[in-house]
């Protein structure tokens, strides 16, 4: 069955026709041109597909496509003001090593994010715990927990770390 | 700047960089943060079809037939493949492993058919109407029983299940130096699958033009050795003269699972030949799990002896290693196997055998550490047996041992710059090894000795750069390295960077096409760094030299008197000439100049001999572990409550990049000593998914410290050399070694699982029975 | 993959009559972390998908100021119990489970009325409730009925629910004072597990001593369903909570418990850490016990 739904998308209205059977992640991948999510395993076991739905950090994997109706999805693509200006967390995460093979990033950001929107102070455990559902292999962890407690103090950033430019541009 | 000879020698003064050991955030961070990068997953072709693999419902079997009828019949199936229907290709540098099975299939990853469909779920159905019959035939998986004569052939036409591979080596004099030895150990060991758990699943897009050049998209680590087995497939398929294009979209994680060319590859290619239309092959989590091939388990032999002040006299080690069904390059991990072997600390007679050995297992591969953390789990648990034998204090006891520039092992490698004394101070120091400690605390170290500046295992360790500049001053740089996410891009564009006076950002670091990029052998043994690095050095020294040379002709002012920095030639502190303005210069002229070089960089490192002697690596990295851990003696579970890292890495080019290629390194080492196993039971995988395959999670993160020992190398690019492996080598005998520290009970067989503690513990302790074994149905004995 | 229809019923009876209407060949669905997943895997192969997340029941979480029963809807979310200070205060054996139940992505959807109807052996929602006495409300074309959570379940993935029917809420009784409860989920990693073995223990005092006048140990992964062990409550019931009777009460509980071996783990060190765990758990019930007297 085709059903038409209307969700916010990364800010702007937005109205699809989709099937019964989608899950979000696929709707957004393939019918919406939106990459940026990933998928790692299809089964709610890696992170690489979260997105935010109302507030919640979910894995688009397992969420019905139908269930948006009416709800504000957030992806990585609308992360970053509308001049392109990159979120505290993405520039954190770009300047503290937070990104090796970048393919959990997405993800790793935005479940970050909803931890931060909950709990704008959260202490090392809370980010773990909040992260412990995002899988990453290349980096073990301690630099993108860095990434996230930069932004929550931002005077224990990297000082020596040199952000460059076009990051904040692109 | 400084140049080569400043370098030697002169470690101690301060050179000023501007961008060469800085924390550089990674090049391509920003389009991973924002989600804009491109993996093989987000890839899409016009008309491209989806294809997908059927695999074998046996370990070992006949196939009596492969029904493709109601599969050809469905809506939207394009191409069935089965094994009758194709060329004989053959995969692996042993070329047993058919591309598609016919006859017979040998474990439960054997590719049976593959189907090309317009729409993936059609892929799927098709395969899942694929009837085929089998004949089982008997199987078998241990592969110390696999060498009995009785055992089943896994390739009948090989005659044996043992690999014919030359796996041995003996200098000096093992036999006399056990008689001279006062103290002696000797023990098994062993170590079973893990995998390489890239976040990126495995993919490849196949694509024929009109005249039959072949483009490949594909995750690979070895863009130019992959053409090559590319282009062998298309002989296969009486394709010749032809083009074949890789490219590699981003790398959603490496640790030497794209080392080889796999089943998944070719079969896009044959799909797209046959459909005439591009194919793309995804991997699923599951498939991931199943149909890639791990790090090969090893049961090894180890005995050890030393003298009264416990000089090490001799090492004497022979293992089997479970190949597999088919031969790819995990049978050749003995060849770097042997570095450790041979060298790591000074030990003048080794023996060393290797068998590798088919069964209808799954076939195993390279992964970070190439063999390396095996054989390094025997040998560092056996030195602290040897020290606790000796009565030497296990830190002493390496010290005695240590590597020491200058030193020739036995296998002729030349240790040129060797901070091993430093990484086992910084640890020792760091953790307080001599201290009393809390019950069941326990504090543990393991070293380790890997290449660092290439390995000759090619005829070529070899590496191509292309450099050109443009009219505004920025530099395009072309390489052959592969940036899996570990970083090379940035490491090559600081060095660029450095070299021609311009910021990072000035110089794009090009990868992902053999089309565009030149030659290189592969993103292996830790070489990146140091060969790729050499290679883009030595292209932007040249444009440097050409740059001063028009300089000095365009401002009248000697080259030596010029000073490259911040985009611009200075004369005494002041700016005279933006680079941009020079390059445009040359280009509107009459008789103008183009701003490009290039070069090839190969190591002054050699191939081993027959005897396995030779100088494999320009340079070797070393470093120590150090872990301090606390085992709960009622259940078995070990908690590590400090870890650190101490590395010598020649120089550090980014310590952010290296900071992060030793944290990633230790997780991954505390996976394979703790928590992670690929559970084979007849052959079949039975845990291919997250929930049971134990990677560890963000909670589990170690915050470990890293150190960095800088020996600055005479041959590495600024003195670096490779660090991409060596954090998970010695996690695993360190964490062991401090188990043992803790409770007394050493455990030799990996992973650790709280079970064994627990078990080992309890036959301590007297107890003997650990209950039923759920497969054999006996009595447990407790280990 | 099979494709399905997904209906979105606005009211209860609406849910139960579509589910009538489609007999057989429909399942509900509240966060779907189980439904999509075997759907996707292709254990389950439904025309339709009832959506329960839209029928205005089951939302609520709160204690009745009457009975001082604690009311959990069946479809409050494992993150909804995880963020209750009711539950972290007053119900710490509650949230000892839901906060390692999957990751945050998951808690955020998936509910309790799933993990209790999905009923596996390992439900880390059913342990502590379990324990608690809890009841479940279900509703049916039949009306409704409570059940004890503790007979809710027969058999890996079978509970006593028949079909069309939902889970409306779960009832915790209201404990006797000097009541502590504990939940450990044993793994082998920090997070992302199923449990090798899940173990549930709640002590009442009585006043004024040391001596227990009700115990509850609940276990997880230790039988075909999530089970209590009779014999070693009884046992401590009437004696003084000491690190003795709690290792008495862990080697009983090993016994009733009807661990296997699997390759999540072997059926031994199983029915080791259930004697290990209880006694731990029973230590830490004491403790939280005295932390309420303290306050
Ligand atoms: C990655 C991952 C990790 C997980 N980790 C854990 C874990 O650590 N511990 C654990 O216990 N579980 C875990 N689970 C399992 C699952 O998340 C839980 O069982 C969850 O509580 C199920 O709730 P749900 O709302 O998603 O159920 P659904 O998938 O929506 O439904 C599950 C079943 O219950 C039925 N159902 C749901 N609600 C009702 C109702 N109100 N009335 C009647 N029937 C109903 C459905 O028909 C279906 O049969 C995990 C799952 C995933 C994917
Ligand atoms: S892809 Fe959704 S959790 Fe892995
Ligand atoms: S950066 Fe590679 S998986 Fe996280």
């Amino acid at each position: 069955m085709s059903r038409e739904i209307k969700f916010v998308l990364n800010g702007a209205q937005t109205c699809v026709a989709i099937e019964d059977d989608w899950n979000l992640l696929y709707l957004l991948r393939e019918k919406l041109g939106l990459t940026g999510a990933k998928e790692g395993c299809g089964r709610g076991e890696c992170g690489a597909c979260t997105v935010i739905v109302d507030g919640l950090a979910v894995n688009s994997c397992l969420y019905f496509a139908v269930e948006i109706d009416g709800k504000e999805v957030l992806t990585i693509e609308g992360l970053a003001g509308a001049d392109g200006t990159l979120h505290a967390l993405q520039k954190s995460f770009v300047s503290n090593g937070g990104i090796q093979c970048g393919f959990c990033t997405p993800g790793m950001i935005l479940s970050a994010k909803a931890l931060l929107d909950e709990n704008p102070q959260p202490t090392e455990a809370d980010i773990k715990q909040a992260l412990a559902g995002n899988l990453c292999r290349c980096t073990g962890y301690v630099q993108i927990i860095e990434s996230v407690e930069a932004v929550v103090d931002k005077s224990s950033g990297d000082i020596n770390a040199v952000v460059r430019e076009t990051g904040d541009s692109d | 700047m400084i140049d080569d000879q400043e370098r030697n020698g002169k470690k101690e003064i301060m050179e000023e960089f501007t961008v060469i050991g800085k924390r550089i955030s990674k090049v391509d961070a920003v389009d991973k943060a924002t989600g804009r990068a491109l993996y093989i997953q987000d890839l899409k072709l016009p008309g491209m079809l989806y294809g997908r693999i059927l695999y074998s419902k046996y370990p070992h079997a006949h196939i009596i037939r492969v029904g493709t009828e109601k599969a050809k019949a469905l809506p939207g199936v394009i191409t069935v493949l089965t094994g009758e229907d194709i060329p004989p290709v053959r995969l692996g540098f042993y070329k047993d492993n058919p591309l598609l099975k016919a006859g017979k299939v040998r474990s439960y990853r054997d590719e049976v058919a593959a189907v090309a469909a317009t729409d993936p779920e059609i892929a799927r159905e098709a395969i899942s109407l694929i009837d085929v019959t089998y004949e089982a035939l008997p199987a078998i998986f241990d592969p110390e029983e696999a060498l009995k004569p009785e055992a089943p052939l896994v390739h009948e036409e090989h005659k044996t299940n043992l690999l014919k591979m030359p796996w041995s080596l003996h200098y000096g004099d093992v036999e006399a130096a056990k008689l001279d030895a006062v103290f002696n150990v000797s023990e098994r060991f062993s170590t079973t699958w893990v995998t390489h758990c890239c976040m990126g699943t495995s993919g490849a897009i196949a694509d024929f033009d009109h005249s039959n050049n072949l483009t490949v998209y594909t995750n690979t680590q070895i863009p130019s050795l992959a053409q090559k087995d590319f282009q062998e497939t298309l002989k296969i398929l009486g394709v010749k003269d032809k083009r074949v294009r890789v490219i590699k979209p981003c790398i959603g994680g490496g640790f030497g699972s794209k080392l080889d060319t796999y089943a998944y590859e070719h079969m896009a290619i044959l799909l797209a030949w046959y459909a005439r239309r591009p194919v793309k092959i995804l991997f699923e989590r599951e498939e991931e799990f199943i149909a890639t091939s791990p790090r090969q388990p090893t049961v090894t032999y180890i005995s050890m002896g030393c003298d009264k002040e416990g000089r090490l006299l001799y090492r004497d080690m022979s293992m089997v290693l479970d190949n597999g069904a088919y031969t790819s390059w995990g049978a050749t991990t003995p060849s770097v196997m042997m570095m450790p072997i041979t060298s790591l600390y000074r030990v003048p007679n080794v023996r060393y055998s290797a068998k590798c050995v088919y069964t209808n297992n799954t076939y195993s591969q390279a992964m970070r550490g190439y063999g390396n953390p095996q054989a390094t789990f025997a040998i560092e648990s056996a030195i602290d047996m040897l020290a606790e034998a000796a009565g030497i204090d296990r830190v002493e006891f390496r010290r005695i041992n240590s590597n020491q520039p200058g030193d020739v092992t036995p296998q002729g490698l030349r240790i040129t710059s060797c901070g091993l004394p430093e990484c086992i101070e910084a640890v020792s120091k760091d953790l307080e090894f001599g201290r009393s400690r809390e019950n069941g605390v326990g504090v543990g170290l393991a070293s380790l000795i890997h290449v660092g500046g290439g390995a000759r295992i090619y005829k070529s360790d070899g590496c191509g750069t292309i450099i050109k500049m443009d009219d505004y001053g920025k530099v395009d740089v072309f390489t052959g390295a592969s940036d899996m996410g570990q970083g090379s891009d940035t490491i090559i564009a600081q060095i660029v960077a450095e070299e021609l006076g311009v910021q990072v950002d000035d110089v794009h670091v090009f990868h992902q096409d053999t089309d565009i990029c030149p030659w290189d052998v592969g993103a292996h043994a830790s070489r990146t760094t140091f060969v790729a690095g050499n290679s883009a050095l030595g292209a932007a020294k040249k444009i440097r030299l050409r740059l001063l040379a028009m300089a000095s002709k365009a401002t009248g002012v000697d080259e030596d008197k010029l000073v490259l920095r911040d985009r611009a030639f200075f004369v005494e502190g002041k700016p005279v000439l933006p680079i941009a303005k020079l390059l445009r210069g040359s280009h509107f002229t009459p008789r103008g100049e183009m701003m490009m070089a290039d070069n090839f960089y190969d190591p002054p490192n050699e191939n081993m001999g027959k005897d396995f002697r030779g100088n494999m690596s320009a340079t070797y990295s070393f470093g120590t572990h150090g872990v301090r851990v606390k085992v709960d003696e009622a259940t078995g579970k070990v908690e590590i409550l400090d870890y650190i890292a101490a590395h010598d890495v020649g120089r550090a080019i980014n310590p952010l990049l290296l900071d992060g290629q030793v944290h990633g390194g230790v997780l991954m080492g505390v996976g394979y000593a703790l928590t992670e196993q690929v559970i084979m039971e007849n052959g079949r995988n039975m845990n291919p998914d997250f929930r049971d395959y134990k990677v560890l999670t963000a909670m589990d993160a170690i915050h470990s410290k890293a150190v960095v020992i800088e020996t600055i190398d005479d041959q590495g690019p600024f003195g670096a050399k490779g660090i991409g492996e060596p954090g998970c080598v010695p996690t695993a005998p360190a964490i062991a070694n401090a188990i043992y520290d803790a409770i007394g009970v050493r455990i030799k067989d990996l992973p650790i699982t709280p079970e064994k503690v627990l078990a080992a513990i309890k036959k301590k302790n007297g107890t003997v029975s650990c209950g039923i074994d759920a497969f054999t149905q006996k009595e447990q004995a407790c280990e | 993959m099979k494709k399905f229809k997904y209906l979105i019923p606005k009211t209860l009876d609406e849910a139960v009559s579509l589910n009538q209407s489609h007999e057989g060949s429909a399942i509900y669905v509240a966060g779907g972390t189980d439904v999509m997943v075997k759907i996707k895997s292709g254990k389950l192969a439904p025309d339709y998908l009832i959506s329960l997340k839209h029928i205005g029941v089951g939302s609520q979480l709160g204690v009745n100021r009457e009975t001082g029963a604690l009311h959990i809807g069946g479809l409050v979310t494992h993150r909804t119990l995880e963020t209750s200070s009711l539950i972290r205060l007053q119900y710490p054996i509650i949230h000892d489970a839901v906060q390692r139940i999957g990751s945050t992505q998951i808690r955020n959807v998936a509910t309790i009325g799933g993990n209790l109807v999905n009923a596996v052996p390992s439900a880390d929602g059913a342990i502590p409730l379990i324990a608690l006495d809890a009841r479940v409300n279900i509703y049916g074309s039949a009306g409704e009925r409570t059940v004890d959570l503790v007979h809710f379940f027969e058999g890996p993935g079978q509970t006593v629910m028949d079909r069309g029917e939902i889970v409306t809420e779960i009832v915790v009784p209201k404990q006797p004072s000097r009541t502590g409860g504990a939940y450990q989920k044993f793994g082998r990693r920090a997070a992302m597990e199923l449990p090798l073995i899940g173990v549930g223990v709640l002590i009442t005092l009585e006043e004024g001593s040391n001596r227990c006048a009700k115990a509850r140990i609940t276990l997880g992964v230790a039988a075909p369903t999530p089970i209590r062990t009779l014999s070693a409550e009884r046992y401590l019931v009437g004696k003084e909570i000491t690190e003795n009777t709690l290792n008495e009460a862990g080697k009983l509980a090993a016994e009733e418990s009807r661990v296997r071996d699997s390759v999540r783990g072997l059926a031994w060190y199983r029915r080791e850490m259930v004697e290990v765990l209880v006694q731990r758990m029973g230590v830490k019930c004491l403790q939280r016990i005295k932390e309420t007297e303290a306050l």
